[in-house]
């Protein structure tokens, strides 16, 4: 299809005659004048996509076919990827797409197959929940913060929770913080099971996402019996947990760590013997460790590329000092080195859930704390390793019962944000490798 | 429903059609038919009947052809059923899913659901889009598959036609299909479909050139090019087939011949991890159904020729170690009231025979209605069994239909396999493998063989 | 709590920080004006006993008054989380240096910043919204946001929805619709 030169480009239109009755507040906004009828609205002119007047493609014409944004660009890097060069063309690989990790629209300039640049768009689930939780009381906190990273919500609990417990000055329960870590870990392994069966489906292969699946849902049920729900778990809470070990969650717990490490063996031999897979991955999308660095990239693209920060080794909160694991390295980079470095987290994780289960101590887990929280006025700033890097929270008090300001920093968008470096120069094709094996997750990237 | 009836009949008063039922404008539609073919059959039968049948017996090659292309036509759709059944079953048992178990027994009338469901879908082509090629180009590419089993010799005397160029044939057919995938990613005006066109059309031409020289030695072994002689070059026993004679060219074949049909580990073209689904991705209804059917008719063609050129077509592995005529039994002797009287007392008789059974091995928990019921199914299925079994042994053709049909749905259920577990390779690593690995091996298993062939006639 | 690092930052920094070293728990937090920013973190960076390599997050905060630019950092040196608040930026026209200079993954964390607050940062070659669409007019994480103000003026204001195709369009034009207010018992 025609390429539209940048001279053509759509601007947004000066408020035309037609606006008889604009309302009071529109002075910078686009005039929102009532229509007679529809075929009006072919002939005025609109000022975005998103404009909901903009309803039938026919009233507009071909030329808006283009899913670039036609107002001017703002911003330098703006006009340096939306000018197109000889021989290359915009393609939208838009939020509904069945392999982007979510609802991610990455606008390429491409020649040919060859990625030139890339730009991704966010904000498709953007759910304001910073905003939300400013006028929430801090229970509330914790069931806004769920779904940011739904496949591994725990993580998003335990750092809400934790500036709040600082601000509290409360100390938690040392059985509450080993229940933590120890449903922390089972889920960290959940995820990073499914991260497999996720890469290997957007590289074409079938199979292992559903052995993924069977992997996740057997932890998933555990802690449904747990904590009464499989996915969104509000299971923790300010000063501990909400709820006890009970018998159902040990014996399948017990049942499930008998076979844990073979299992993982097992889905590992899915794909690392696997030719084709290898050659996907292997040298593909190489983040060194310096361009690793200066993204502020987390996790286990950071220690794939060399650099062994574990917020629980680097930073330790809860019970880590004491527990024995190691944190697995890898000098590669690439998206090969990505995945094998998760299968290493996971065999180190059933070593954590082996040694808190040994460990378990007796005693309360929830700490004495009466029923209206006020933390003292004040700011405090936590952070966890969850499965996708730091997930850190700057919590403001000013003593009320809802928190000031809630600042959650979520690892996925910094690692999504190094892929605009790493896409460009690959072919279409890697674009799938590379996204997932950075594993983002666009629940928290929009927050 | 009566009332309606009764109005129609008195003379179509204003609004009788709108309360018609179902059934009732199911009866007019077969009234019309019945009445309306009566009306132009009969005569033309009767005038036209014995100067069609005259030239008919004047030219009946051209009358084998047209029964061949209508018979091809015709089977391929319930082919394509059963193997997109089978995908849909394997692929989900090596998932360790159930795959469809609800519409018909273990879910065998997926399929069948599948294409009312195509054929129920909204008509529509993108804006934009060139109307007629969109059109035109799943009917292109499913055409191009189709034709290619016009040369497949299914069993001994069951061939659409023996051409002499019949491989050649085959693949020139088989090379069609690049137009219309060219035609679907061009017409639809989606980058996507460009670029899945585009890569699909690179494949599949980098894959033809391994794919037709691999054959070449068998070509040179044989001296022909129709396969017919060919199979009937395999005729003996498993140890004459061209697997055994030529295995680097079984292995070219095979790969390229994945490649051929899009499938994975080749099927970048519809990788719906990164283009959607390449060119088909405005498709929808008829015209995708279209597209899925070329697929896997693909999948039938290539593992038919596969079997065909490599494992003996319809030829047994084996010859019967004993004589096969059953001319002493001659299925006349017992007449139409014979065979009235054995099918329903032998089938009563069988089955209470079975209902017996069934109660003595099941216990209290089977009444009578029940066993006999199972009893009945028990013994049609054995009443079918032996007669299959009497066919096989009487009937060359149906031994042939049977070894063929095996062998081909045996490369049908690899080709299923290798979708169920392999990745997806990359675009240019794809092209890479077929110019620089490929390529040079089959060239190099054609020297050989015809150093071979110059070697052992000296 | 780290008191070798307070003896470092003012070592290193004394003249630029607004306020004394506030150090609590594991945080350590200093105060810095907008303007001083970049020098700041640069020496917070580079400098050889301090290297606060790891950007752990930027945040922006409406306090009410003012606004901050909060910057948290890491550093393999010290066992606390160091916190940069650049405080004093005016709530009409906030405006800060950008970090982009020293990490480009700042680029995404200002541009959220900008979204949601407004926040003008200077030196960034990217500075458009990120979560909001392009022409998106307001700034949702401040304190004087208002949602059905930001209603009216949105591009789909006056639009009838198909569902209540009876309905006044517009709060102009129906007085009694607009904002609900809960009954007061």
């Amino acid at each position: 299809m025609p390429e539209r030169p940048a001279s053509a480009r759509r601007r947004p239109a000066a408020p035309t005659a037609q606006t008889a009755d604009s309302t009071a507040s529109s002075a910078a906004a686009p005039d929102s004048a009532q229509y007679a009828s529809l075929d009006d609205v072919s002939s005025a002119q609109y000022a975005s996509l998103d404009d909901p007047r903009v309803m039938l493609d026919r009233d507009i014409g071909a030329d808006l076919f283009e899913p670039i944004p036609p107002f001017p660009t703002t911003t330098e890097r703006e006009s340096e990827f939306y000018s197109l060069r000889d021989g290359e063309m915009f393609l939208n690989l838009g939020p509904h797409h069945p392999a982007t990790h979510g609802v991610l629209r990455l606008v390429m300039k491409l020649s040919g197959e060859q990625i030139v640049d890339v730009d991704p768009v966010l904000g498709y689930l953007h759910r304001g929940v910073e905003k939300i939780c400013e006028n929430s009381d801090y229970y509330h906190v914790i069931d806004q913060v769920d779904p940011l990273e739904y496949l591994s919500s725990l993580f998003q609990e335990w750092a809400a929770v934790l500036p709040f417990e600082k601000l509290m000055d409360v100390q938690v329960p040392r059985r509450a913080e080993y229940i933590r870590v120890l449903t922390g870990e089972l889920l960290r392994i959940s995820s990073h099971t499914l991260f497999q069966g996720f890469l290997a489906l957007d590289l074409g292969g079938l199979a292992p996402i559903l052995y993924s699946f069977i992997e996740r849902d057997e932890i998933v049920e555990m802690l449904a019996s747990l904590t009464g729900a499989r996915m969104l778990f509000n299971y923790y809470r300010i000063g501990g947990v909400n709820g006890d070990l009970n018998h159902e969650f040990m014996s399948r717990l017990g049942d499930w760590m008998s076979r844990a490490l073979k299992q993982t063996e097992a889905n590992a031999t899915l794909l690392n013997g696997n030719e084709i897979f290898a050659r996907r991955t292997r040298g593909v999308g190489v983040l060194d460790r310096d361009t690793a660095l200066r993204y502020g990239v987390t996790g286990g693209n950071l220690r794939a590329s060399g650099v062994p920060f574990d917020v629980r080794r680097a930073h330790p909160y809860s019970i880590y000092p004491e527990l024995e694991f190691n944190i697995p390295t890898r000098e590669e980079g690439d998206s090969l080195a990505r995945y094998l470095i998760r299968l290493d987290e996971i065999r180190e994780s059933i070593r954590i859930i082996d040694q808190c289960l040994h460990n378990m101590p007796d005693g309360p887990i929830m700490a004495k704390l009466p029923r209206l929280l006020r933390p003292r006025p004040g700011r405090a700033w936590a952070a966890v390793e969850s499965p996708r890097g730091m997930l850190g929270t700057y919590a403001i008090s000013d003593g009320s019962d809802q928190p000031f300001r809630f600042r959650i920093h979520d690892p996925s968008l910094l690692n999504l944000e190094v892929a605009s470096t790493l896409l460009p120069g690959n072919l279409l094709a890697d674009t799938m490798a590379i996204v997932s094996s950075l594993d983002p997750v666009m629940g928290g990237i929009d927050k | 429903m009566r009332p309606a009836l009764f109005s129609f009949l008195k003379g179509l008063p204003r609004g009788a059609w709108d309360r018609t039922t179902l059934w009732d404008r199911l009866l007019v539609l077969v009234i019309v038919l019945l009445v309306g073919g009566a009306v132009t059959t009969i005569p033309a039968l009767i005038f036209g009947g014995p100067p069609a049948l005259d030239f008919a017996g004047a030219n009946l090659p051209f009358f084998r052809f047209l029964a061949a292309a209508t018979g091809i036509l015709v089977l391929t759709i319930p082919t394509a059923f059963v193997i997109i059944y089978l995908e849909l079953k394997v692929i989900a048992r090596m998932n360790l899913r159930v795959g469809p178990n609800r519409v018909g027994p273990w879910g065998a009338a997926m399929s069948v659901i599948h294409g009312l469901k195509v054929l129920t879908k909204e008509d529509f082509a993108p804006t934009g889009a060139d109307v007629g090629v969109f059109t035109m180009a799943p009917v292109i590419t499913f055409l191009a598959s189709v034709m290619t089993l016009l040369v497949i010799p299914f069993a001994p005397g069951i061939f659409g036609q023996d051409l002499n160029l019949g491989l050649l044939y085959f693949f020139a057919m088989g090379g069609l299909t690049v137009l219309g995938l060219l035609l679907a990613g061009w017409s639809s005006f989606n980058k996507y479909s460009i670029l899945g066109g585009l890569r699909s059309a690179a494949q599949i031409i980098s894959y033809e050139i391994p794919l037709t020289l691999s054959v070449v030695g068998i070509i040179l072994l044989t001296g022909t090019m129709s396969l017919n002689h060919i199979v009937g070059a395999q005729s003996g026993s498993a140890l004459d087939w061209f697997a055994f004679k030529q295995p680097l060219a079984l292995v070219i074949f095979f790969i390229a011949a994945t490649a051929e049909a899009n499938r994975t580990p080749f099927d970048m073209t519809e990788a719906d991890s990164e283009i959607v689904a390449g060119f088909a991705t405005e498709y929808s209804g008829m015209r995708f159904g279209f597209f899925f059917f070329a697929e896997y008719v693909n999948v039938f063609i290539v593992s038919a020729l596969a079997a065909t050129l490599f494992f003996g077509g319809w030829t047994a592995p084996f010859n019967w170690p004993w004589a096969m005529n059953l001319n002493a039994f001659n299925p006349y002797s017992l007449g139409f009231f014979g065979w009235a009287g054995v099918i329903l007392v032998g089938g009563f008789l069988g089955a209470q025979l079975m209902a017996v059974l069934i109660r003595l091995v099941g216990g209290r928990d089977w009444n009578w209605w029940g066993a006999m019921t199972l009893g009945s199914l028990v013994v049609a299925v054995l009443a079918i069994g032996a007669l299959g079994l009497a066919a096989f042994i009487a009937f060359d053709w149906v031994r042939g239909l049977t070894w063929f049909m095996a062998k081909t749905y045996f490369f049908v259920f690899v080709f299923i396999w290798m979708r169920a577990t392999l990745p997806r390779v990359r675009v240019d690593q794809l092209m890479g493998f077929a110019w620089k690995w490929l390529l040079p091996a089959a060239l190099l298993n054609l020297f050989v063989t015809a150093t071979v062939i110059v070697l052992v006639n000296r | 709590m780290d008191r070798s690092l307070k003896t470092r930052l003012d070592a290193r920094l004394g003249a630029l920080l607004r306020e004394p070293v506030y150090q609590r728990n594991d945080e350590t937090e200093i105060r810095v004006d907008p303007g001083n920013v970049p020098e700041v973190l640069t020496i917070l960076h580079d400098a050889v006993d301090l290297r606060f390599e790891i950007l752990a997050d930027l945040a922006g905060v409406d306090t009410g008054e003012v606004m901050q630019v909060v910057y948290h950092l890491w550093s393999p040196k010290s066992s606390d989380w160091l916190r940069v608040i650049a405080d004093g930026l005016s709530r009409e026209d906030p405006r800060a240096p950008s970090a982009t200079f020293l990490w480009t993954g700042a680029e995404w964390l200002e541009r959220e910043a900008y979204d949601m607050f407004g926040i003008i940062f200077e030196g960034n070659r990217d500075l458009r919204r990120i979560f909001m669409p392009a022409d998106y007019t307001s700034f949702p994480l401040r304190k004087d946001f208002l949602l059905p103000d930001d209603a009216a003026r949105s591009p789909g204001a006056g639009v009838r929805h198909v569902e209540r195709s009876q309905a006044p369009a517009t709060v102009a034009d129906d007085p009694s619709a607009g904002i609900r207010r809960a009954p007061v018992s």
